[in-house]
């Protein structure tokens, strides 16, 4: 998809919010758009989408199949998360079956099958975006925008929207995502598109940026062998240090179904929704956007390479490229 | 496109606030029919100018009762052009459903009578005549209402002032003597016509001027659309 010397403003006589941007997105492609508050981040995303017609210029090329999060999903309606998806997914074009299918699938994998019963004003903001997402995903896009999917979502949530984009992005669809919280980091690959001024520049990727840190907790005996390993396929071991202690499980009662496990279901075998890192016994891997390990604590341990000193667990903190796909 | 006309059917529906323009159309009628009976072409004429301003609040209300963001995931989803038909045909079928009450009503009530002089009308040509003079209205009532509607105008205040001047103008506009009848759609004239001797000509006119009429309304809709999505 192009954007080719697309204008754009609200009103006549109204300042320019877009001003000849020229951008493209191919298949199998993320982009990350980045700007400040008002810079005109989802009026990029909207162009994109079809939701906003330039005033001059065109998008070209645009996937038939368009799914667009918007940054606050509408959910001032009456309809049940059931009915309101059944709904969306025929006037997607499926047909009965197939929409059943589909809702029944993506309320099941993002954690929803407790609210299908349940209006859209009473849900938490957090699940209304999950339903905004699901909508989306309806019908598998061709281009998904996502205009700040992450927010209102919490902690073990935030992990279905990268696994929502590498489902599209597997598929051959493109996806264009925005963010000013810093999720992004979850995207290593992505290419970056930053808005201001009215234009839109691509950053250059850097050495950096191609590279991901990705924490893993393994039992203290293996630590060794493990580092070894990580080193014969390529990786770079940046530190070794002493693992956490184990924290208490979070106490969920019946009536907290948002932290359904939905990522297993989301093709992530080894992923698990609800563990912070460091917890022995589970593998969960942090994106380190400005350097390794920047909200770790000091490690106590040895050197990167070195012996580790007898524990329960060890954290192994390892850099690699995207095609690792250790980023989450 | 049937499923988005449906999806917003229900939306109208549930919401309830279907009802305020049902409840002032309802009250309409029944001051209109309270004060006698009459021929049923008569009858049904008048009570198709009265239902103007109401079937383009209905259709204004139906517009507006979907949030922004969801009419505009519509568009993603179905289309541009699919998502503005859809909302039109969604009000037309609330305005034929509101329309079929307004025929119904008068034999409720007894506000109408079968022919009672030589040279009456039979109660099938009346009635006939008096859904023709609805149907005049209708789609001249979803233009309006579109054009009234928060989509097309932005603001509230913008809304309810061309949902006001609309209808207003419908009458002043329309009455006998008016030196510019052609700017507003034909209800005032359709009235007159079917309480006299209706012609096929003077029909086919008032037919093809109600669509024209509506026609003009609604590119100015979609033209409105283009910036307001």
């Amino acid at each position: 998809m192009r954007l080719e010397n697309v204008w754009l403003r609200y009103r006549r006589r109204g300042p320019w919010v877009l001003r000849g941007t020229q951008a493209r997105i191919g298949p199998g492609e993320v982009v990350v758009v980045l700007g400040r508050n008002g810079a005109g981040k989802s009026t990029l995303l909207q162009v994109a989408a079809g939701v906003l017609r330039p005033v001059r210029g065109r998008v070209a090329e645009r996937p038939g199949r368009v799914g667009w999060v918007p940054e606050r999903f509408p959910a001032d309606q009456p309809f049940t998360v059931q009915r309101y998806l059944t709904a969306m997914a025929r006037v997607a074009g499926l047909d009965a079956p197939a929409a059943g299918r589909a809702v029944a699938d993506w309320t099941s994998r993002l954690g929803l099958s407790a609210f299908r019963a349940v209006r859209l004003p009473e849900l938490s903001k957090g699940t209304a975006q999950k339903v905004g997402l699901a909508q989306a995903m309806l019908r598998p896009p061709g281009l998904l925008v996502l205009d700040e999917p992450w927010e209102g979502l919490d902690a073990g949530a935030r992990e279905l929207v990268p696994a929502v984009i590498d489902e599209v992005l597997a598929t051959g669809g493109s996806v264009l995502v925005s963010d000013h919280r810093g999720e992004t980091v979850r995207l290593p690959g992505a290419r970056h598109w930053t808005v201001a001024d009215g234009t839109v520049t691509e950053e250059a990727p850097s050495a950096a940026a191609a590279m991901a840190v990705v924490e893993v907790a393994v039992p203290a005996a293996r630590v060794a062998g493990a580092v070894a390993r990580l080193r014969a396929e390529g990786h770079h071991v940046l530190r070794v240090r002493p693992g956490d202690p184990p924290a208490e499980p979070a106490s969920t009662g019946p009536g907290q179904p948002d932290t359904d496990p939905a990522l297993p279901g989301l093709g992530q075998p080894g992923a698990d929704p609800a563990p912070g890192p460091g917890q022995p016994g589970t593998n969960p891997v942090v994106p380190g956007p400005g350097g390794p390990l920047g909200s770790a604590p000091a490690s106590s341990g040895p050197a990167p390479g070195g012996a580790p000193e007898p524990a329960p667990a060890a954290g192994v903190a390892a850099e690699g490229g995207p095609a690792t796909g250790a980023s989450r | 496109m049937i499923a988005l006309v449906r999806l917003r059917l229900a939306g109208f529906l549930r919401t309830g606030r279907a009802l305020a323009p049902v409840l002032a159309g309802l009250v309409a009628l029944g001051v209109l029919y309270g004060g006698g009976r009459a021929q049923p072409a008569e009858a049904y004429g008048v009570s198709a100018a009265v239902l103007f301003p109401v079937l383009a609040w209905q259709t204004k209300v139906l517009l507006d009762v979907e949030p922004d963001g969801q009419r505009r995931l519509a568009r993603v989803v179905a289309g541009v052009r699919a998502e503005e038909v859809a909302g039109l045909l969604a009000a037309g079928v609330a305005a034929l459903g509101t329309v079929a009450v307004a025929l119904v009503f008068p034999w409720l009530v007894g506000g109408v009578t079968g022919p009672v002089e030589p040279g009456d009308r039979p109660v099938v040509i009346g009635v006939a005549l008096g859904a023709w003079a609805h149907l005049l209205v209708v789609p001249a009532a979803v233009a309006l209402g579109a054009l009234a509607s928060r989509a097309s105008t932005g603001s509230a205040g913008y809304g309810v002032a061309v949902l006001a001047l609309g209808g207003v103008g419908a009458v002043v506009l329309g009455l006998s003597g008016s030196v510019v009848p052609w700017l507003a759609p034909p209800v005032m004239a359709t009235a007159r016509a079917v309480a006299g001797d209706l012609t096929l000509p003077t029909g086919a006119l008032l037919t093809g001027w109600a669509a024209a009429w509506s026609a003009v309304a609604l590119v100015g809709y979609s033209w409105r659309r283009r910036s307001r999505p």
